[in-house]
């Protein structure tokens, strides 16, 4: 599905990234993205991913695939999720110069809100990175008010 | 094992939690929470507003995930939870209500964050999350040092006797063990209705004698609801305006001293001064940094306050015990100064040369002082200022000592030609540099 241009930039910026997985019993599990990248064109999303502090979100990736990725922008709470079927890659040399580069930016953008690196420092890590690759199937509005949770973009039924 | 009680420092609502739910069919959702609380020792309520698919979800799958931040380290906890109901009465309730209330009117949104219910979810397992940050120190630890100062500080308090030095040891022993900068000691005039500023660290002007109306900011909510009020991130709440900016020539215009503060104060922790339910006064810290004061800190302040409380309140009874007149001794005055005293009566204020020094009861103590003191007395015993009916002291007569101790710091701060030395318990001294020449304005 074609992603809207500013949306895809939204998407790969510094912004705050959350993966929301289920496995096979329904608990649903959370893990943070260390940056992410998305071809408009195609709508494929790919997100950097700790696979040392986040295992329980890789091996639901594995199983079932479903999973859900909210972007929140800190500094005004601009929130989007996405919503797809997503499998696990290895990751690239582009892939880990991307996700060093967003620890970076997002390390930057948080502390000038006044957190300390010392905090920010326990959730962001790209040890043993995957990549959860996400072909995007809907996006949702999820900033804090009364659109939150419109659907506003999918892909067609096929 | 970790216990929902060990992570106070998550429940701030400091840093955002986020929930994970998936219905039916298994697809996940992710929500950001404005606030999750910790309802006892194995359960938590989320404020259910905007995440419609969060509520529909769990209507089908009662299982969620909720992650949480330690506000002061950044470390992380992921809970497995079970949704058991939703509250839309009761206490919970209403606390997480005026929460969000409160919070979204001081950013200007009130009427936004609707509370449609708080959901209780069961706790059946709480997960620390692996971290390759530097590991910091743990709550257990924190805790144990914590007491461990808080046993020092009392330790300092409780081998004073007159109030002067239990609330100088009082602010010592923070300074030098919690390691507290700006601290403000206010002791509370229920007469008035205000708190008044009887002792500070950490700021360019001492503030002695300034006013806190009651209803006015952390310190005067501490003293009405005897509790501990802390503010971990003031950036997002607005802060307390008690402060007047002032300058010593609006201190003679307005005949108010202005409050110490920090203008850009980010963490504040205000805790009563209570002694046999009583609450004396309000300590009050303050600094620059977001999340300044930890749980562990409000625990041990609330036993170092119980102990200055302790300390003034028996300071204060035992300097009334003194029931021997002094021997009036006449002296002439060092110098051929005089200095002009200037008595308002419609406030009980005092300026000299012109210069404001202060009003209410130590205004008239200072009064009466000067106009004894031209028959030649200089020495006073606390009983005789109870007893004399021009002092009209007010009825609650046990803080005469802590009045006494306001007058004598503000006229050294004036450094003023008159002061009053303590020259044993319940007895002060004056001292003049000068004769004083009387005028009183009465209309």
């Amino acid at each position: 599905m074609r992603i809207d241009n500013e949306l895809a930039i939204f998407l790969s910026s510094p912004v705050m990234t959350i993966l929301g997985t289920c496995d096979a019993q329904g608990s649903p599990e959370i893990g943070r993205g260390v940056g992410a990248r998305v071809d408009s064109e195609t709508g494929v999303l790919e997100v950097v991913l700790s696979s040392w502090q986040w295992p329980g979100t890789v091996a639901n990736v594995r199983n079932n695939g479903r999973a859900a990725v909210t972007f929140a922008r800190p500094h005004d709470y601009v929130t989007y999720q996405v919503k797809g079927r997503a499998q696990i890659v290895e990751p690239d040399a582009q892939a880990l110069l991307l996700s060093s580069r967003y620890i970076n930016d997002i390390t930057v953008v948080l502390c000038q809100l006044g957190l300390e690196r010392r905090q920010i420092d326990h959730w962001l890590t790209h040890r043993e990175p995957v990549v959860v690759r996400l072909p995007i199937e809907s996006v949702f509005i999820q900033t804090p008010g009364s659109k939150a949770g419109r659907l506003i973009a999918s892909a067609p039924i096929q | 094992m970790i216990r929902l009680t060990d992570l106070q420092a998550c429940f701030e609502g400091v840093i955002p939690s986020i929930v994970a739910t998936a219905g039916a069919d298994g697809t996940p959702n992710i929500s950001y929470l404005s606030q999750v609380v910790r309802v006892d020792d194995e359960h938590i309520a989320l404020s259910n507003q905007f995440f419609s698919k969060t509520a529909t979800n769990i209507r089908e799958n009662p299982h969620a995930a909720v992650l949480i931040v330690d506000a002061q380290t950044g470390e992380q906890y992921r809970l497995a939870v079970t949704f058991v109901e939703t509250r839309t009465t009761g206490p919970t309730f209403e606390n997480v209500k005026a929460h969000i209330e409160a919070t979204a009117a001081q950013e200007g949104m009130a009427g936004i964050f609707r509370l449609f219910g708080v959901d209780i979810y069961h706790v059946r397992e709480i997960v620390h999350i692996s971290s390759a940050a530097l590991a910091t120190t743990g709550v257990a630890e924190r805790r144990a040092l914590r007491l461990t100062d808080a046993a020092r500080v009392v330790e300092l308090i409780a081998a004073r006797t007159d109030i002067d030095a239990i609330l100088e040891a009082a602010l010592d022993g923070l300074q030098q063990y919690f390691g507290y900068e700006n601290m403000l000691l206010l002791a509370q005039d229920p007469i008035r209705q205000v708190l008044t500023t009887i002792a500070s660290r950490g700021y360019e002007k001492t503030g002695i004698g300034s006013e806190v109306p009651f209803g006015d900011g952390v310190a005067s909510r501490a003293a009405s609801e005897g509790r501990i009020i802390r503010v971990s991130d003031l950036s997002r709440i607005k802060r307390f305006a008690a402060a007047i900016s002032g300058s010593a020539s609006d201190e003679n215009r307005t005949r108010a001293i202005a409050v110490p503060g920090m203008p850009d104060s980010m963490s504040q922790i205000a805790v009563p001064l209570l002694a046999q339910g009583r609450v004396q006064g309000v300590l009050f810290a303050e600094s620059r940094a977001r999340l300044a004061f930890t749980s562990e800190d409000e625990a041990a302040l609330n036993i170092v306050a119980r102990q200055i409380a302790a300390s003034w309140m028996l300071a204060e009874r035992m300097a009334g015990e003194s029931h021997e007149v002094p021997a009036v001794q006449l002296r002439t005055e060092p110098s051929d100064r005089t200095f002009r005293v200037t008595y308002h009566a419609v406030d009980d204020s005092v300026f000299i040369d012109d210069e404001y020094v202060i009003k209410g009861v130590p205004g008239r103590l200072l009064i009466f002082f000067l106009e004894a003191c031209r028959g030649g007395r200089r020495d006073f015993t606390n009983r005789e200022l109870r007893m004399s009916a021009t002092l009209r002291l007010p009825d609650i007569k046990d803080n005469l000592e802590t009045r006494l101790l306001l007058l004598r710091r503000r006229l050294e701060e004036k450094r003023s030609p008159v002061r009053l030395v303590r020259s044993g318990r319940g007895r002060v001294t004056l001292e003049l540099q000068g004769a004083p020449v009387l005028h009183r304005v009465t209309s």
